[in-house]
């Protein structure tokens, strides 16, 4: 049989069977979006911080989670803590996982955000009677969200790409499937390729989307 | 409690050597795929900026569709798709380094082939045009005045890739490569102990990425252009 005739016999099946990954990918592309960005904006917020404790912390953080491998992270986090009295669910793990790595590139998203405001606009907030905390919320991270809005879009890509690795920890998403329908068939070709194209009809319009956030914010300029 | 000083005084004189063996095959595949990421990477950065709308489309869809999918798809279209498609050709030749290496090189060559076209895009009109007014070719003016002045640009970026290269050289073993990650796997589900493994392995990626890292700090600071 070759690669025509099963696309035409299997395609559907196969197709059908993929799609079904979907909610469970975006569950953990959702989940550990939310998840970097809250760590992020913490470990950001430490980066800029007056004193050297915090921000020694958060440049250890950042640069210890950007120079090694997510599927590292994840097998620690999956394999590895269950040495120390902790057994995560394969979710629980992915969403930790590729969480706490995306949050390190977070982190240097909103840094650059925040530098890019004028430092007058702080300085205004603070003679305004403002809480440090309150001119953060209110007057920088508004103004900084239209720098920020372009790259927190294509991290958004990266993450959903990202998910791609979690069946090696036991999440049953789209790759996961995909392997198992090869298991059952045989048919790499046809499954893989389909697989594929599911992702890039996310991927692509998400991609010409930031591009375009780009050119509005540098016509904005 | 986990005495991770004490496990790594019992074993680190048995698993060091290994890991750092297979840290070898890593490094080499990270190097052969920058070098293919480069090269085919300058061909589509050109083929982008041709005149012809034929060959610009396809090097738009080359790098769309390399970009928007997730490396591990790439590796395993890139591995399982051909010796199936043409199942009468002869692939032993196919190794999973091979695939590994194509993989990881076409995925990098699309990333590339972005920051080497704005590389050259930044650069001003008019460099090209006084070249060619003095009587070089286009291909001339490309060699010798465009891309030394946009090296400069793009050295950084292509440093940051190389970071994410060797980061990613771990998805090999997804496919069966026997690499680092690979080796970590076997030895931390061998002697029940994944935790100190992984926590090990994960030092080692870093001693690796670390030093590329402040390059590109170090890169960004000297390169800068100054206007």
């Amino acid at each position: 049989m070759n690669f025509f005739q099963v696309m035409e016999q299997k395609g559907w099946y196969f197709f059908t069977t993929l799609m079904g990954g979907w909610p469970e990918t975006l569950a953990v592309a959702v989940c550990s979006f939310v998840f970097a960005m809250v760590i992020g904006l913490v470990i950001a917020l430490m980066r800029l911080s007056r004193w050297r404790i915090p921000r020694w912390f958060a440049i250890s953080y950042i640069e210890f989670f950007r120079g090694t491998p997510a599927l590292v992270q994840l097998f620690v986090i999956y394999f590895g803590f269950p040495d120390i009295g902790f057994q995560p669910s394969p979710f629980q793990a992915a969403i930790v996982g590729l969480g706490l790595n995306g949050a390190a590139y977070m982190a240097e998203i909103y840094r650059a955000g925040i530098e890019s405001i004028h430092r007058g606009q702080m300085e205004a907030a603070l003679s305004l009677g403002m809480t440090p905390a309150r001119a953060m919320q209110h007057i920088i991270l508004p103004q900084a969200m239209r720098t920020m809005l372009p790259p927190i879009t294509n991290f958004a890509i990266v993450l959903l790409k990202d998910t791609s690795i979690v069946f090696a920890v036991g999440v049953v998403e789209i790759m996961a499937l995909a392997r198992n329908l090869v298991t059952e068939t045989l048919q790499s070709a046809a499954v893989y390729l389909i697989a594929g194209a599911l992702y890039l009809c996310v991927t692509i319009p998400m991609a010409r989307l930031a591009a375009r956030l780009e050119r509005q914010r540098q016509a904005w300029q | 409690m986990l005495q991770l000083p004490e496990i790594y005084a019992e074993n680190l004189h048995r698993w060091l050597p290994e890991l750092l063996y297979y840290s070898l095959t890593t490094l080499k595949i990270a190097a052969v795929s920058f070098f293919i990421a480069v090269v085919v990477g300058l061909l589509f950065a050109l083929l982008r900026l041709s005149h012809n709308r034929l060959i610009r489309g396809f090097a738009v869809g080359f790098i769309e569709v390399a970009r928007g999918l997730p490396i591990v798809v790439v590796l395993y279209i890139v591995y399982f798709v051909p010796p199936q498609l043409f199942p009468g050709l002869n692939w032993s030749w196919f190794t999973d380094f091979t695939g590994a290496v194509v993989g990881l090189g076409l995925h990098g060559a699309a990333i590339l082939a972005e920051v080497f076209r704005s590389g050259i895009e930044a650069l001003h009109k008019g460099q090209r045009e006084a070249a060619i007014s003095l009587g070089m070719t286009p291909a001339q003016s490309m060699a010798y005045i465009i891309l030394p002045q946009a090296t400069r640009i793009i050295l950084p970026p292509v440093a940051n890739y190389a970071i994410g290269l060797l980061k990613d050289t771990s998805l090999c073993s997804l496919i069966g490569v026997n690499e680092l990650m690979n080796d970590a796997k076997s030895i931390a589900f061998a002697d029940y102990q994944p935790m100190a493994v992984f926590v090990l392995v994960a030092v080692i990626y870093f001693a690796m990425s670390f030093p590329l890292s402040m390059a590109v700090r170090y890169m960004e600071g000297r390169l800068a252009v100054s206007r």
